[in-house]
């Protein structure tokens, strides 16, 4: 009996020990008129501080990069398509259109930037993405604008441990679902990720995939912490591209669900149905739980299913009424951005925020140009204004050619129902011509700039409250702030790009110049005239010459 | 005639060298005739043997017949001490039972924790000729022992064979098993669980790990570096196409022919995340047989039955795999608890054959205490630091040679200052290695044995030797010709009338109107 006592208590410290958790949800919210968004997430729960040697859930290529590299919090989405903020509301997670990586290093990191090319390296290797293109040239410190969600030690500067960077150009594709995929416990043969087939959700005009680590408080007093690895997939789809407004699995991913993964601790669907009032659709089959929520004077319905089997199931959404007029109520911040100018000399990057708030709302707005574009503070207006008095706050670090962007943060305050508009010219510079990237007149990208607001309501909000990590705790969490960093579109300007043929042909012809004027030069220089007595004998070369220069005569 | 010298000055005399100057190749001098004339089959060993017998006579033919025996080998130089056993000591042996007992008793009086020594110790109440422990001791009986004694020494203890594999060019089998050098090693135990929805294991892999594995590889973290990992993959399924073999009524197993086993390592590395480290990872997986399987047992390319008590096999410079067969009792529990003991004892001796310990051969007559613990045992280290030592010896020297070579074969090969400073490093720690070899410094030896070969590998590897080899002669011509051809020629032309005007020589011996 004693001995079965123990043996229990050694059973439940066996399984303390490997308390990894995973958790799969899907969250799928109706865009009306025209759109779905699906919006995946597997989460790992890593208990302790150390288990980054010995994994059981959680994936140890990852774990050992995380501790090689010391990094503390981590963020990398590779993204293809643009989030339409004005017409969809807001996303669960933004992410930047192409690749987007910023991490928080340790606090014992000497040399972060060292660390941050390393790390942008190994990931590049294991995401089968161009991340190796990050050098100090396109790398930032954000000052105002990311802030780590993760338990962090109190009173240690993070700020310099930050480093962040976007490449706009990446296109992202199977390659990067596939080693994605491989973190996943259930790999892509069970669960919810089964549904990712690269070949349907890469037919969507948004799709985004990230992985984020982060550290996470055991309990309140959070002397313990856990590390959280989320995985997600953000899919846009259009009704137009599967032909009907009805919307199901088989449709969505080209097959059901097979059940939930057998490693997960809860695996739910929550669907969003608050546009059910005024685009009625019907779920089959019936959702075993219906969730209101309440938050930030916002009212919220889910339909929650519990997968806990594994029978195929089929959800589906009929929609009752095809035709209806909309009206698109625009989400309190909205904001565009877009290139002025002709030309190849001079231009100037706009952006517009609107608040349709009836209160002010505090951004920061992070800009930043690569060095080729060098951005000008003497430049910089708010709404025509050289001095404005809706920034509080600036942080300008101007870049230096070939080392270093140009990264300007500006804290603004945006008066209730108006809308903001900045600009800031830039000017064109000439590149070596080893720098053109290849296809050098498809043009140039620039990154999206960050806005990071607090927002005072909760309105077309969706993302997680910052100590939460599954869904369900968006229900009723109504608190003072929804902090929120959007990413504005991405923009494209067409510098001076050469004839790449051209430095050959002019080596070529400065060589023949140089060889047709040397010849005479040397003639002339080099031959001397004597005059020949008339008498003299004429050898036979000289005959022969002589006859050649008659004849031409 | 002013001008045509003074063209041929400008292009000949100044504008030749300074081409030749900026366009040359940069590179720093390397001692060229030291690589040259490196040699790894002259490298030996020297290493201390005592032989310790009741009489001088005896300890005479024993000495004797060692010496014969390793004689002719050119990789293992012996220096063999005569001494008597004390009568006390000799009391002492004799009467004691036990070997463990004998053999702390001789370690009380000599010193037996010398690397590179080793005692061959007379004691008569042996039930066969020779006894080898775990210590840098072996017992013999009498002086009829001796061919016993020596065949023991030369598969056992010192297998001069091997140690030749390590420094030829041509691997040996017992090379075409082992990891070759490096600074360290990742060990990664991978605990597949097939059908988690099916069955629980209760298996902990970190503690697992740590005990067995970390026991052993303490004992030579004189030769690597080694970090312990763990990971469990779930759901990685792979079809055995296994065939029932019903042995008796109620009684069956699953039979899985060898060829299909290497397809299981390539689904294994597909999962295992090797390729995230830096250093070469040792795998060693543990695949949980799903139920509707089980028990799998594997057949030999002859199609018979491996009888051992652990279905297991290794592949060779990967790691290992052990099949873990739950019970049919276990499979109705639904909660397999695999034999620790067993599996990790499986994982210990493939890991040893792996790290380049040698399976030892059955000597007749001669008694080779079996392994009770997970370290390896104390010659047999000192065996795996002459072999490492020998063989990154003669690593660093195959690849500095080849990179001199390629050198004179292939001109644009950048050598830049650190490159070339780490070729005069390897270099030297060779030389260096190799003259504390001959002394029997084994640890020293080694030590530098392995900074040179990484010295050279580094330096091998470098890719800021590829600089400028992407830079094709045919472009190069494309420019030179347009330009040098239509100029030298007038000026080259010129040269034999300069030399005529040099000379004193008319010169205008052609007139032109």
């Amino acid at each position: 009996m004693f001995k079965s006592g123990i043996f229990n208590i050694f059973l439940t410290l066996l399984i303390q020990i490997k308390g990894d958790d995973f958790k799969e949800e899907i969250f799928i919210k109706p865009l009306p008129p025209s759109h779905l968004y699906v919006d995946f997430h597997f989460i790992t729960l890593v208990n302790g501080e150390e288990s980054f040697e010995h994994s059981y859930l959680a994936p140890r290529s990852l774990g050992e990069i995380m501790s090689r590299y010391q990094v503390d919090e981590l963020h990398l989405t590779l993204t293809e398509g643009q989030w339409k903020h004005n017409q969809w509301g807001y996303p669960v997670l933004d992410a930047a259109p192409g690749a987007e990586l910023y991490a928080w290093f340790n606090t014992d990191v000497i040399d972060v930037d060292i660390q941050w090319k390393k790390l942008s390296s190994t990931l590049s290797g294991l995401f089968c993405a161009s991340l190796n293109f990050i050098e100090t040239f396109n790398t930032i410190t954000p000052k105002m604008s990311l802030w780590p969600t993760g338990a962090q030690k109190p009173k240690q500067n993070y700020t310099s441990q930050l480093r962040y960077a976007s490449l706009p150009r990446e296109i992202v594709c199977t390659e990067n679902l596939t080693p994605w995929k491989k973190l996943l416990p259930c790999e892509s043969t069970h669960g919810f990720s089964s549904l990712l087939n690269s070949r349907m959700i890469h037919n969507t005009n948004y799709h985004s995939i990230g992985v984020h680590v982060r550290r996470m408080c055991v309990d309140n007093n959070c002397l313990e912490t856990n590390l959280e690895i989320k995985q997600t997939v953000a899919l846009v789809y259009d009704f137009k591209i599967i032909n009907s407004m009805d919307w199901s699995f088989r449709k969505l991913f080209g097959q059901g669900l097979p059940g939930a993964c057998p490693l997960s601790s809860s695996s739910k669907i929550y669907v969003d149905t608050t546009s059910n009032s005024t685009y009625r659709f019907k779920l089959t089959p019936e959702p075993n739980l219906i969730l209101l929520s309440q938050r930030g004077g916002s009212e919220t319905e889910l339909a929650v299913y519990n997968i806990n089997n594994s029978i195929m199931m089929n959800i589906v959404a009929k929609y009752e009424t095809k035709s209806k007029l909309f009206v698109n109520i625009p989400p309190p911040l909205s904001f565009t951005r877009y290139v002025l100018g002709y030309g190849k000399e001079f231009g100037g990057i706009v952006t517009e925020l609107t608040n349709n708030y009836w209160a002010p709302i505090d951004v920061v707005l992070l800009e930043n140009a690569p060095w080729w574009l060098p951005i000008q503070l003497s430049s910089l207006r708010v709404n025509g204004e050289a001095e404005s008095k809706l920034i509080l706050s600036q942080y300008y670090s101007p870049g230096r050619s070939r080392q270093k962007p140009y990264h300007l943060e500006l804290l603004l305050h945006l008066p209730p129902k108006s809308t903001t508009t900045l600009t800031i010219d830039f000017e064109f510079v000439f590149l070596k011509w080893q720098e053109y990237p290849p296809d050098a007149n498809h043009g140039f990208y620039i990154g999206s700039a960050l806005i990071s607001a607090n927002l005072p309501t909760a309105k077309n909000y969706t993302s997680l409250p910052i100590t939460g990590n599954t869904f369900d705790s968006i229900v009723n969490a109504s608190k003072p702030w929804y902090p929120m960093v959007f990413r504005t579109n991405g923009a494209m300007v067409s510098l001076p790009t050469p004839d790449f043929s051209m430095p050959y042909n002019v080596i070529c012809l400065a060589c023949t110049v140089v060889a047709l004027a040397f010849g005479p030069l040397n003639n002339i220089c080099t031959k001397e005239l004597v005059l020949k007595a008339p008498g003299t004998s004429i050898s036979l070369r000289q005959k022969i010459l002589n006859m050649f220069k008659k004849k031409k005569d | 005639m002013w001008a045509s010298a003074s063209f041929v000055g400008v292009l000949i005399i100044i504008g030749v060298p300074l081409w030749w100057k900026t366009t040359e190749v940069y590179r720093v001098a390397l001692p060229y005739d030291k690589i040259n004339a490196f040699d790894p089959m002259s490298h030996f060993i020297s290493s201390e043997l005592t032989v310790l017998a009741n009489d001088d006579k005896t300890a005479q033919d024993i000495a004797k017949q060692i010496e014969k025996a390793f004689e002719q080998s050119d990789v293992i130089k012996l220096k063999i001490k005569k001494q008597v056993l004390s009568k006390e000591l000799q009391h002492i042996l004799d009467s004691v039972a036990d070997e463990q007992e004998a053999l702390e008793e001789v370690a009380a009086t000599f010193n037996t924790n010398i690397h590179n020594t080793f005692y061959v110790v007379q004691r008569k109440p042996l039930f066969k000729d020779v006894w080898v422990g775990t210590e840098r001791v072996a017992f013999f009986r009498d002086v009829k022992a001796a061919p016993t004694l020596v065949e023991a020494l030369v598969h056992w203890i010192y297998e001069p064979s091997v140690l030749n594999g390590a420094r030829s060019e041509t691997a040996d089998p017992a090379r075409q098993i082992r990891f070759p050098s490096g600074p360290g090693f990742h060990v990664v135990l991978s605990v597949v669980h097939p059908k988690p929805q099916l069955m629980k294991v209760d298996f902990n892999a970190r503690d697992a790990v740590e005990d067995y594995i970390g026991s052993f590889v303490d004992e030579i973290s004189d030769l690597h570096n080694f970090t312990l990992k763990s990971q469990w993959l779930h759901l990685l399924e792979f079809n055995f196409e296994a065939k029932e073999v019903t042995d008796s009524p109620g009684d069956r197993h699953f039979a899985v022919r060898q060829d299909r086993l290497p397809l299981l390592l390539t689904r294994l590395e597909e999962r295992a995340a090797t390729h995230v480290s830096e250093r070469p990872t040792l795998n060693l997986a543990l695949y949980v047989v799903p139920c509707d399987t089980a028990p799998l047992v594997l057949y030999d390319a002859d199609n018979k039955r491996v009888s051992s008590p652990v279905q297991a096999f290794m592949s060779p410079k990967w790691g290992g795999v052990v099949l873990g067969n739950p019970t049919q009792q276990e499979c109705q529990e639904k909660l397999y608890k695999p034999n620790v003991n067993l599996i990790m004892g499986t994982f210990l001796s493939q890991l040893r054959k792996l790290l380049g310990i040698t399976d030892k051969r059955a000597v007749g007559g001669a008694r080779l205490e079996a392994l009770r613990r997970a370290a390896p045992r104390r010659w047999e280290r000192d065996a795996l630091l002459r072999l490492r030592a020998l063989e990154q010896l003669a690593s660093a020297q195959a690849s500095l040679a080849s990179l001199a070579e390629l050198l004179g074969e292939i001109s644009n090969i950048v050598i830049n200052d650190e490159v070339g400073a780490s070729i005069n490093l390897a270099v030297d720690s060779i030389q260096r290695a190799g003259q504390l070899l001959e002394r029997g410094d084994l640890l020293e030896a080694h030590k530098y044995a392995q900074q040179g070969f990484l010295a050279a590998e580094t330096a091998f590897m470098e890719p800021s030797l590829l600089a400028l080899l992407y830079f094709p002669d045919d472009q190069k011509y494309a420019i030179y010709i347009p330009l040098f051809l239509p100029i030298m020629f007038p000026v080259v032309l010129s040269l034999k009338n300069l030399i005529l005007w040099f000379r004193g020589k008319p010169v205008h011996k052609e007139k032109i109107d």
